[in-house]
């Protein structure tokens, strides 16, 4: 969806399209320095303006509602759970010695060939069509009428994997 | 503020409270009070009571299996809820009760070694309740959403479960090992489904198999089915995605082994089929051959590597891996020619009998597990001395698997076998070729664990008769007469899995 956007810049809203162009920039340095860094604090900083990047991203597709449930699970929740469990386990909170797998060189000819193959589905499906303008997006009460009637099911569900997960967590990692 | 809040509600108009059918979600309903039952009496129970817990655990399985019966002879109606995204068809309900019943089977299973190793019991049965709701849930799904939810249900319990052994250093690593590729696989799936979705505009498998039949695939679309059924793919264990099966089935506690290799996976054959049948019929040209590619490698690697094992819990999971290979070949030919009819009836049929013999065959297992602590198949050597009961039974089920008639596994076989020939085409041959070679290659190593049954002498001189507890007696009874009935009277299961009773199936 994006990089139509991005290709339809002299069409469109132009001021959106430079946001989009400046966030993807800033999310793809973040996400690099995430997996190059040899700090694991520093990583999960990083991730932290990824994530952001995303919420921001959503923000300027109109979702407000993901956007804001971005922020509050990934760049709280996780984050915060990120850091506790480093604090947690591990003595050493610095720059450490060598965190890749040793296999690592492996997966930039799968990562490159998988850029490959989605940009070139991506770009065959959009070409250079400009996208209008959502007239409003998904507001927070479309979803919420959708979650509670037709994905109803799927909701109540949802409610048991978080009953189940807390249930086994506690199990799991309790003394005894 | 008042202001505020009434201009809300006079907005919120569109909403609409969808119309529940309490009898057809019954045996969800059911099992949602069971699980918080259990969880709460098992709060209030004394130690030396907790047996109660599992009775209690099978007596929601099989109030949960009687609205199943009764949704069946009520009439064939579909009955669908929220907007045609829940739907009670006859495959559904047929496959409710099955995956109700393996869980009773489990819960049978379970009960002794969870009393023996002084586990959490409450927790395991609110687990394995919870897991077998998203199964039971799984297979009325017939929406993206639901389906990812349902497959999340089914799978974040059983992760832990796996793991439950916790002072075990290998039931530990079955668990993460599951975990972390069960999370990734569902990455892959949720990232297939947004394609799907993005470009056909509807998470509803009906609407999508319309949008994709309209005109040509284009190449997103391709990925998108693509990565949905390797998503699944993972789950079933196919091979090359096949890597966690063998350490979690050989680490996890043997009763959730069981439970893996019987009940997740056949959930995962029940996506792939709702997906193939309802949502992918138009996209045959990009599901057929990555199918038939992953039906021969898992049929050939899961059998040549279960060849050279020593370990019997080890080679009963690449068992399972090749045996899955085996239900993938009918709907490797799912959009060819007549096959649609017979692929379904064989999936179905493949899972209805699969689910008795190997559950039978995990039983055994447990029930000779004080005798072989270590394990291996030498140390069944000699179990006809000790345990001709449990040596007849076994024989039974390894038969069944390899296929030998009269038992249950040769209708499967046959059923097998029957779509990809009546395909009709140059891939379905040489997948029925693939196929009998590895039935071959198959019987070569449950004969050999027969032989060491049979043959072999005692390793330890130690010929004491084994004491089979009361609740695997019954686990072993029921698995039993499953195995041998199916096998006896086909006609009683060559009735499921019609494909009028897959509602929407192929645009109907």
């Amino acid at each position: 969806m994006m990089v139509p956007v991005l290709l339809a810049a002299s069409e469109v809203n132009v001021a959106l399209n430079v946001a989009f162009g400046v966030l993807a920039v800033v999310m793809i340095g973040a996400a690099l320095f995430v997996v190059t860094t040899k700090n694991v604090v520093h990583a999960a900083l990083w991730l932290v303006i990824v994530l952001s990047g995303m919420a921001a991203q959503y923000l300027l597709a109109a979702a407000e509602f993901v956007a804001v449930s971005q922020v509050l699970v990934y760049v709280g929740a996780v984050m915060v759970l990120f850091l506790f469990g480093i604090m947690l386990t591990r003595a050493q909170i610095g720059a450490e010695g060598n965190l890749n797998n040793p296999g690592w060189a492996l997966g930039i000819p799968v990562a490159l060939l998988l850029l490959g193959v989605m940009g070139w589905a991506i770009i065959d499906l959009f070409g250079d069509q400009t996208i209008e303008e959502a007239p409003g997006g998904a507001s927070t009460q479309a979803i919420s009428d959708q979650i509670l009637s037709p994905y109803l099911a799927p909701f109540l569900a949802i409610t048991f994997v978080l009953l189940a997960a807390a249930i086994g967590a506690i199990v799991l990692a309790r003394k005894d | 503020m008042t202001g505020l809040i009434t201009s809300l509600i006079a907005q919120s108009g569109e909403w609409q409270a969808p119309t529940i059918d309490w009898h057809a979600i019954a045996p969800e309903l059911v099992l949602i009070v069971g699980i918080n039952l259990v969880l709460f009496i098992d709060l209030w129970i004394d130690e030396s009571r907790k047996w109660a817990m599992a009775t209690l655990t099978g007596i929601v399985l099989l109030a949960a299996f009687v609205p199943t019966v009764t949704l069946a002879v009520t009439g064939d109606d579909v009955r669908s809820m929220f907007d045609e995204r829940y739907v009670i068809d006859n495959y559904a309900l047929v496959l409710k009760a099955l995956f109700l019943l393996v869980g009773y089977v489990v819960v049978l299973m379970s009960q002794t070694q969870l009393e023996e190793g002084g586990y959490y019991q409450g927790e395991f049965y609110v687990l394995m309740l919870a897991s077998v709701l998203g199964m039971v849930m799984m297979t009325s799904s017939r929406d993206l959403v639901s389906m990812f939810v349902a497959l999340e249900l089914l799978s974040v319990p059983a992760y832990m479960l796996a793991a439950w052994r916790k002072r075990d250093g290998r039931s530990n690593e079955a668990g993460v090992k599951y975990y972390l590729l069960g999370v990734f696989a569902s990455g892959v799936m949720l990232y297939g489904m947004s394609l799907i979705f993005g470009t056909t505009g509807s998470t509803k498998l009906v609407d999508i198999a319309r949008s994709l039949g309209e005109g040509d695939l284009i190449a997103i679309q391709v990925l998108g089915v693509t990565f949905v059924i390797i998503g699944f793919a993972f789950k079933i264990s196919a091979v090359p995605f096949h890597t966690w099966a063998p350490d979690t089935y050989e680490g996890a506690p043997t009763p959730v082994t069981a439970f893996l290799s019987v009940a997740s996976k056949a959930a995962g054959f029940v996506a792939i089929s709702s997906l193939v049948f309802i949502a992918f019929p138009a996209a045959d040209e990009v599901y057929q051959p990555l199918l038939w590619v992953l039906s021969a490698l898992t049929m050939t690697i899961g059998n040549l590597i279960a060849l050279r094992q020593t370990n019997m819990v080890r080679m009963l999971a690449y068992s399972s891996v090749s045996q899955g290979g085996f239900i993938l070949m009918p709907l490797a030919v799912a959009g060819s020619g007549d096959a649609a009819e017979p692929a379904l009836k064989a999936v179905v049929v493949y899972l209805l009998i699969y689910a008795f013999t190997n559950l039978g065959a995990f039983a055994v297992v447990i029930a000779a597990a004080r005798k072989t602590p270590s394990g291996s198949i030498s140390s069944f050597g000699g179990l006809f001395v000790y345990a001709p009961g449990l040596t007849v039974l076994m024989t039974i089920f390894l038969a069944s698997l390899a296929g030998v008639p009269p038992l249950g596994g040769w209708f499967a076989k046959f059923g097998a076998f029957r779509a990809v020939l009546e395909a009709d085409t140059n891939a379905g041959y040489a997948l029925a070729v693939v196929g009998a070679v590895n039935t071959v290659i198959a019987t070569a190593y449950y004969m050999k664990v027969m032989r060491v049954m049979w043959m072999a002498d005692v390793p330890d001189g130690d010929i004491t008769p084994v004491v089979t507890p009361a609740p695997v007696q019954a686990a072993l009874a029921i698995t039993a007469a499953g195995t041998l009935a199916l096998g006896v009277l086909p006609s009683l299961v060559v009735r499921f899995g019609d494909i009028a009773d897959l509602s929407g199936a192929l645009g109907r």
